[in-house]
């Protein structure tokens, strides 16, 4: 007996030390008279190319304009437009000159003034050590005039704006540099004091701040890779607000102690079909019957309200209707009876019996290429699988993470269904480029339009922002008239938080989180 | 005794060049490589220049085996070199996880062998009572929860509706590793004490334990000067088989806790194909397991000195 009481006695004690060390849960709020704000973050990591917060690597220029280190010249409006912040104004003087007036009030956090030379240095020491910096902004040369910064570009860059406006453009004082830890001194409402990769980043109010005064005293960023960690951490209190969430947890939060800002992205959930003749499935997919049926045997709607359980937004194009050169775009819509008749009428008969159309001997079968990184992207290939099947069309899921080699092979795949931000700079044409052009890198369908040649070329060289919004409108016509790439939803994206949060509010563009408005009531 | 482990420990130079060797090709056979997987994580828009010229900066674009004799080159020079994802060196990246990885595995042990020990002895020596069935049942229900869930489950009694402790780790702290390491030895404790129940069952069967009653020892000194001294051989090698992989961290409960180990390390690094990581890990693994079982076979020697080293001493 004596030894069992040995052995409980000694569970106590370990009971005892482990608890006894804590205290209880972080109160954020709640420590003495600071402000104190915790967000947890899932995608703050090095794998995401977000090591530190220094904006002059890889994509690090994201959590720090994200967390409020850095600012840019212009940012970018929820409606896709640009707007001076650092800058008083961007005046294009001639197709390959730009004027910038640097705002008078504007400070770095350690007290020093930002003016244009200050600005003309931190562009050069990007475009110096930033190789995609540099290729997306040709800056030939820079000359500082006080406030004044005049930029000389080598070809006519009509959206140089707007690449000033993305990440890697947030202004850091390099007379102090880029230290070690990764802590740059940027303009915004928040210090960055310690970065650790993949696990946090600690951030205190700055003191200098030229926009207004900062509520919130500190900061923590937490990296939390986890889901089901992340909701159990807002939900005990220990982070305030959450990006990220997966949308199974949505409703533990739907109710009066948290609350949501939820926006509409660019970032679409979209299909390219494959037009390499080398491709065993050509036969198919080369048949404008076949690509229209796709297009309209996959149930957007029911996509969206039911799997994605409302969160996200039906695609008709390539971009948002919040955008300029989102609206005006036609394609078809969800009509498994119409398909059926499309694909009867061009000789895809089911003579077999199976439920699967055939042709000459050809089954309609598509081989589906997508990756599971993306929570809504195997859902959709469900979906398609489920709606494309009454139809008579069989789809073929290879829901993997090497897609991007696969994607290569001309020969592996019929439709490569991807995610991505089709304007997260306010500007589409750099979906165009990169997608759906001869010169395309990730034209991996081998689409050809000469047509759709020609408007990139005209696209390229406007700068009027509403005749660039036409131009992209009738180059997503292009693709929506052949069925050659069919967009299924957008992302709705939110930050969830406790009730007593403020100022923590989703934009269009992913950026601007926590501000000088961030309180805690 | 020293020739012994001597021998052992040169026995790890052939172990690291082959597991290091195999480990590069299995990852060239994984597809795949860094400069993709951030072009992917990133929707990288940059153009196949950008990437030829990151693979050429990496070394990727050379044959395997030049690959492999560089990296074997650095490393005998003493340069783990830098990690392709963080850019960060891989000595300093890997240390740092150590500490956590160290604490989370000593803890869990401790409660392990707290739990384990006491428990599958009382179900021996209680054999086909109330007791023993209580406790095999735990033991039951234990083996057959996943940690991911114990852990879930865990986070939500005492870090949700208890408030006792935090869901994720700020610090390496008691405090933290609480709920990490009872996830762990809630799933060891139940697999040891039903060995360890075996094993007692097994001594308290033999005629040396009959022969003691027989002669009037009391039960409690056969059992610890007899029964445990001989059983200890069994769970002295099931615990440190235990520490090895614990020291090779524990990736699920690692992600799950934001236990910030070399496991959780080790899995991103195979998802980013961050192959100067992935290495320092192997050879973490192989020098570990090496140690563990050199001390295993030590310790063996030190409690039946009947048992011979590997046929080097009487």
């Amino acid at each position: 007996m004596k030894k069992i009481l040995a052995v409980l006695l000694m569970l106590c004690i370990a009971a005892g030390i482990l608890s006894g060390c804590g205290g209880g849960t972080n109160t954020p709020a709640a420590s003495g008279k600071k402000k104190v704000f915790v967000f947890g973050d899932t995608t703050f990591n090095a794998e995401n190319e977000e090591p530190d917060i220094n904006p002059h690597n890889a994509y690090s220029g994201w959590p720090c304009i994200r967390y409020g280190v850095g600012e840019t010249l212009m940012k970018i409006a929820d409606d896709g437009t640009l707007k001076p912040w650092l800058a008083k104004s961007a005046t294009n003087v001639n197709e390959t000159t730009w004027e910038i007036v640097i705002k008078d009030a504007v400070r770095f956090s350690n007290g020093k003034k930002c003016d244009a030379a200050a600005v003309k240095a931190c562009l050069e020491h990007l475009i110096k050590v930033h190789e995609r910096a540099a290729g997306n902004l040709k800056i030939a040369s820079m000359k500082a005039d006080g406030k004044k910064l005049t930029i000389v570009t080598s070809e006519p860059n009509p959206i140089l704006m707007n690449y000033l406006s993305e990440g890697y453009g947030c202004i850091i004082d390099m007379e102090t540099g880029i230290p070690k830890n990764g802590c740059v001194v940027g303009t915004g409402p928040f210090v960055a004091t310690e970065v650790v990769t993949d696990n946090h980043v600690k951030l205190v109010k700055n003191a200098n701040y030229w926009d207004g005064n900062v509520k919130i005293d500190e900061v923590t960023v937490r990296t939390i890779s986890n889901g089901d960690t992340l909701a159990m951490a807002l939900q005990s209190g220990e982070i305030n607000a959450a990006y990220g969430m997966a949308y199974a947890s949505y409703p533990l939060f739907e109710n009066d102690k948290f609350k949501f800002s939820s926006i509409q992205t660019s970032r679409c959930f979209w299909g390219m079909m494959n037009f390499h003749k080398e491709n065993p499935g050509y036969r198919i997919m080369s048949d404008p019957a076949v690509r229209k049926a796709i297009a309209m045997g996959i149930n957007k709607k029911g996509f969206v309200d039911v799997l994605l359980k409302g969160y996200g937004y039906t695609a008709a194009g390539a971009f948002p209707e919040s955008f300029a050169f989102g609206r005006g775009v036609n394609t078809v819509s969800y009509d498994p009876g119409q398909a059926k008749k499309i694909l009867q009428d061009a000789g895809w008969v089911d003579t077999d019996g199976d439920g699967i159309r055939e042709k000459d001997g050809v089954k309609l079968a598509i081989r589906w290429l997508t990756y599971p990184s993306r929570q809504e992207l195997p859902l959709l290939a469900e979906s398609a699988q489920a709606t494309l099947k009454d139809i008579g069309i069989e789809v073929q899921i290879n829901n993997t993470k090497n897609h991007n080699s696969i994607r290569k092979d001309p020969k592996a795949w019929d439709i490569w269904v991807s995610a991505n931000v089709n304007a997260g700079l306010g500007d589409p044409q750099n979906f165009f480029d990169t997608y759906c052009l001869d010169s395309s890198i990730k034209n991996s369908g081998g689409h050809h339009s000469d047509n759709l040649e020609k408007l990139a070329v005209q696209l390229r060289g406007t700068f009027d922002p509403g005749e660039r919004a036409k131009i992209a409108v009738k180059m997503q016509q292009e693709l929506l008239d052949d069925n050659s790439y069919v967009f299924c939803s957008f992302l709705r994206m939110s930050m969830i938080m406790q009730a007593n949060v403020t100022g923590l509010t989703a934009h269009t563009c992913d950026f601007y989180e926590l501000t000088a408005d961030l309180d805690i009531k | 005794m020293k020739h012994y482990a001597v021998k052992r420990l040169l026995q790890l130079i052939p172990i690291l060049f082959a597991i290091t060797f195999l480990s590069y090709g299995m990852m060239r056979l994984a597809g795949s490589d860094v400069v993709e997987q951030k072009m992917e994580n990133t929707d990288g828009t940059v153009s196949q220049e950008m990437i030829d010229a990151a693979r050429e900066e990496l070394g990727l674009d050379k044959p395997f085996i030049v690959q492999y004799v560089t990296w074997l080159g650095k490393l005998a020079r003493g340069d783990m070199g830098v990690s392709y994802v963080s850019g960060k060196p891989v000595f300093s990246t890997f240390v740092s996880k150590l500490p956590a990885t160290l604490l989370l595995a000593v803890v869990s042990i401790l409660l392990t062998v707290i739990v384990s020990i006491p428990l599958g002895i009382w179900s021996a020596v209680n054999q086909n009572r109330a007791a023993d069935y209580v406790i095999r049942t735990a033991s039951f229900v234990g083996n057959s929860l996943p940690n991911f869930f114990v852990s879930l489950l865990l986070m939500y009694f005492f870090a949700i509706r208890l408030n006792w402790f935090p869901v994720i780790s700020r610090d390496v702290s008691l405090q933290s590793v609480a709920l990490p390491s009872i996830t762990l030895a809630i799933a060891m404790s139940a697999k040891y004490l039903r060995q360890v129940r075996a094993t007692v069952l097994d001594e308290l069967s033999k005629d040396y334990v009959l022969g003691a009653k027989a002669r009037g020892v009391k039960f409690q000194t056969t059992m610890m000067k007899s029964v445990m001294k001989a059983s200890l051989v069994t769970i002295i090698t099931l615990l440190t088989l235990s520490i090895g992989s614990l020291l090779g961290g524990t990736a699920i409960v690692e992600s799950i806790f934001m236990w910030d180990g070399v496991g959780k390390m080790a899995v991103d690094a195979i998802n980013m194909r961050d192959y100067p990581i992935i290495q320092a890990y192997v050879m973490w693994m192989a020098i570990i397991y090496v140690l563990v079982n050199l001390i295993t076979d030590v310790s063996y020697r030190y409690l039946d000195p009947r048992i011979r080293l590997g046929g080097t001493e009487q």
